[in-house]
């Protein structure tokens, strides 16, 4: 029924050219770690007051994505979707490709990168970090086991699939926790920030799937069956719908106590507003769905496509708008009494990001663009013709 | 007294290096040349913010000089162990305060808890520390702190040319933070701006040990009311405030 | 296991050619250099530890006092690093001069305020 997989040719001049771009903005971020290496955080556009800048805004979303990417192969292996099932490989690959590249990111932005085995050496078992090196690993390894018992051991991809399945909700709720779990900050310290990050994993993941899978058979002169994007459109919206109605229970929690009226407030209609509407609430959950929902765009491969750009956008957004929000509002230390301070106690942290700090994100990017790139090319991961298997029809359709 | 009595009287009559403080204060004696850090002891401090004058810089000033912190010059970026805060009640009912703000040396200070190498540590006697040669730069703990008594160091330190030799300046990339002049401690002594405070400030800062029941800082916090910032949190700060 | 034994046989055949190149060419250039000329600790007397000891276990010796003195609160001043600038009165020209030789550079001088 599925039709075999196959390698990419890869040899067009156009395929060459992508390798190569990526290759340069790798090349550049390289440059921008060297450079932040040599003369310090002070060339980067942090501060005192917001201590993770872009570079984390990148890592982070990547590392969500990460955990997204693994959907597709999760919906078949654990849910028995079967017209996914022909992603699987694809998925676990991605996965591993994009964690790769946030993991980089991350490491790379340390203020002293040089000391990176110590965290080997002293580990402080009550750390979020802590836990997420665990996490990404036993992620990165469980990915690796998976694809392999794809492409050799079948018997073991069930449980190794599903095993995957189960870790990547940790994970993920791990990588939100990192923000959940620090109660200084109003903005950041919530049960649910885990929960919807793990969401927000599963719109974004969905989304760049489907971006990488129909431009995959575009550029390649393959053929993907409609269908199968609009069985995509339907997850994707299904996610969104999560995404949204998390949002709203975090909000309506929050706006119910008056200890957060003044943040609320402040988030709504301060420094980071039009991040917030735009980003977060326009670009994760409002425009997708408008575009999704619609009877005319949402049945075209474009306005899927549309709608799943916009919704990677959204996972930048909404990661940038928790950590540099959640950084900016200032400290209540003195409930009642107006602070001021030679420190800038009091008043919104100022955060201009410099241009070495988004090199260095997009060269995380570019080393996970490669690895795909690459990947694909040599590995058999995608089927030769993507087809719906026989019998399967669209459930739902706008 | 606040001190280590056996580093005080350790050396009997030869009192190497003896040092007057202030008239009426005590002698200092070099200390002896092996000391160690109680775990009996809780080291605290106790502001009392209404003899705190706003145009005083006593205790920052000190701190700097004695712990080689220098000023970047770019006011996001400069580092404080220490720092003045002015305080304005919002509603006018109370007076305007000032007052330093400071590392708290929490009982469960989050930074150690978010710290993935154990840079950030409490030492046996419940000051919070970081091990700079740890550190790696990762800025955890400057999320985590729910005072802002963190700071990256984000560029080469200058050394100032009146460096203080017993304190390392830090590098370009670590967090650092007040250490409640452990050195000092160490050697019998209290932090500097303490000192400062009562040499050229209004002496509104006292420094002793919190668990000892006879201590001068003990007293006090029994005696008066006194507040923690964000006590909310549960972190359960060593610095208390008196007067807001 | 045939596969095995010929791949670690060429293995180690490619580290002892490396070994005899090394030996070949490192080892007298260095030889031509000649050990760096440290300068003589002032006032003369013992080191803290013997000599021998100290040129070998200086590392681990400074990182075991570091650990005790910043994380365990035990202060030894006569062993504390700033002791050692007492008599090593040079860091570039005792300390450095030997790591430049052996290719180490340890990042102690970025914060500890040793003499030059
Ligand atoms: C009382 C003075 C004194 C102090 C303090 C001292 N040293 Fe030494 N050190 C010496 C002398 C003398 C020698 C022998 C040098 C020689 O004979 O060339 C020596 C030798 C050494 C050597 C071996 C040099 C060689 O030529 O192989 C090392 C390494 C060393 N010291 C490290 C240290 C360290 C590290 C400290 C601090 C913990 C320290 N020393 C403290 C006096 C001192
Ligand atoms: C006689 C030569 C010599 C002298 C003098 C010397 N060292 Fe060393 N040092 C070495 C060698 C050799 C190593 C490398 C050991 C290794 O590779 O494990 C080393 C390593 C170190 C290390 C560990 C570096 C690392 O990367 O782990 C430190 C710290 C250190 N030395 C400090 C000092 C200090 C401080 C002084 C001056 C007081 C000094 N050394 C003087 C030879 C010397
Ligand atoms: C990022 C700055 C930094 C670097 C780099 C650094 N130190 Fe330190 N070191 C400190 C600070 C701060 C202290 C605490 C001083 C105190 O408590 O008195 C300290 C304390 C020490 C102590 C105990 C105090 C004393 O004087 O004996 C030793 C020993 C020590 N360091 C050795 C080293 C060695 C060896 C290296 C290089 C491998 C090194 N340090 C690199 C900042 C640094």
């Amino acid at each position: 029924m599925l039709s075999e997989f196959s390698a990419i040719e890869g040899r067009s001049p156009r395929y060459w050219m992508l390798v190569g771009l990526f290759a340069l903005v790798l090349a550049v971020g390289m440059g921008a770690f060297l450079a932040i290496e040599v003369y310090g955080h002070g060339i980067t556009g942090m501060n005192n007051q917001v201590v993770w800048g872009m570079p984390h805004v990148f890592a982070i979303s990547l590392l969500v994505m990460a955990s997204g990417a693994l959907n597709l192969g999760s919906m078949s292996t654990v849910f028995a979707t079967v017209q996914f099932k022909q992603f699987t490989r694809f998925s676990a690959f991605l996965a591993i490709v994009l964690l790769v590249g946030g993991l980089t990111v991350l490491l790379l932005d340390l203020g002293r990168p040089d000391r990176l085995l110590l965290p080997m050496l002293h580990m402080n078992f009550r750390s979020m970090f802590t836990w997420n090196v665990f996490l990404y690993s036993g992620f990165l390894v469980l990915c690796l086991l998976y694809l392999w018992s794809m492409f050799s051991y079948k018997q073991f991809t069930k449980v190794v699939g599903s095993a995957a399945f189960a870790w990547r909700v940790i994970l993920t709720t791990g990588t939100g926790s990192i923000f959940g779990v620090i109660q200084a900050r109003d903005v950041f310290h919530s049960a649910i920030t885990g929960p919807m990050f793990v969401a927000v994993s599963l719109t974004s993941g969905t989304a760049l799937s489907t971006i990488l899978l129909v431009s995959t058979y575009r550029r390649t002169g393959r053929h993907m069956d409609e269908k199968l994007v609009f069985g995509l459109r339907n997850a994707l919206i299904f996610f969104t719908l999560l995404v949204g109605y998390l949002f709203v229970v975090e909000k309506f929690t929050k706006m119910y106590s008056p200890a957060f009226y003044d943040v609320e407030l402040w988030l709504f209609t301060g420094p980071w507003a039009k991040l917030y509407w735009f980003g977060v609430w326009g670009c994760c959950v409002i425009f997708p769905l408008m575009i999704l929902f619609n009877g005319r765009w949402g049945n075209t491969v474009h306005g899927v496509m549309a709608a799943s750009g916009i919704t990677v956008v959204g996972v930048f957004a909404f990661v940038a708008h928790v950590l540099l929000a959640g950084q900016s509002f200032p400290f209540d230390m003195f409930p009642g009494y107006q602070l001021s301070s030679v420190f800038l106690d009091g008043v919104d942290a100022v955060y201009t990001p410099a241009l070495v700090e988004f090199a260095l994100g997009f060269g995380g990017i570019a080393l996970s663009g490669i690895l795909f790139l690459l990947g694909i090319k040599f590995f058999r991961l995608l089927p030769g013709r993507a087809v719906a298997p026989k019998g399967w029809e669209l459930p739902w359709s706008p | 007294m606040t001190m280590d009595r056996r580093s005080v009287l350790g050396l009997g009559g030869v009192l190497a290096a003896g040092l007057v403080l202030a008239p009426g204060m005590r002698l200092v004696a070099a200390p002896e040349n092996v000391t160690e850090a109680s775990d009996k002891r809780r080291w605290g401090m106790l502001i009392d913010t209404t003899h705190c004058d706003a145009a005083c810089t006593a205790c920052t000033q000190a701190c700097r000089t004695e712990n080689n912190v220098s000023i970047v010059g770019d006011p996001q970026r400069d580092i404080h162990w220490i720092r003045k805060v002015d305080l304005h009640d919002k509603d006018g009912r109370k007076p305007d305060r000032s007052l330093p703000v400071l590392c708290n040396h929490c009982e469960h200070p989050p930074c150690v808890h978010v710290c993935p190498t154990e840079a950030s540590f409490i030492r046996k006697d419940g000051i919070v520390l970081v091990d700079m040669h740890r550190c790696i730069g990762c800025r955890y703990c400057m999320i985590a702190c729910p005072y802002k008594a963190r700071s990256l160091v984000y560029s080469k330190p200058k050394v100032p040319p009146d460096a203080n030799t017993r304190v390392p300046i830090r590098a370009k990339g670590v967090v650092e933070k007040c250490t409640f002049c452990v050195h000092r401690i160490d050697d019998g002594g209290e932090p500097a701006c303490v000192e400062a405070c009562r040499k050229d400030g209004g002496g509104s800062m006292l420094f002793g040990d919190i668990n000892d029941p006879n201590s001068e800082i003990s007293k006090r916090i029994r005696e008066v009311s006194t507040t923690t910032i964000r006590a909310d949190l549960g972190l359960k700060p060593r610095v208390h405030y008196q007067g807001i | 296991m045939e596969l095995l034994r010929s791949l670690a046989a060429r293995i180690g055949v490619a580290v002892f050619v490396t070994l005899l190149f090394v030996l070949a060419v490192g080892l007298p250039a260095n030889v031509q250099a000649g050990p760096p000329q440290l300068e003589e600790p002032k006032g003369g007397g013992e080191c803290i530890r013997p000599e021998g000891w100290m040129r070998r276990n200086h590392m681990d010796f400074l990182k075991h006092q570091r650990g005790l003195t910043v994380r365990e609160g035990i202060r030894v001043r006569s062993e504390s690093l700033a002791k050692c600038a007492e008599c090593h009165t040079s860091h570039t020209r005792f300390c450095d001069r030997c790591h430049n030789y052996v290719g180490v550079a340890p990042d102690c001088f970025e914060c500890h305020l040793f003499p030059e």
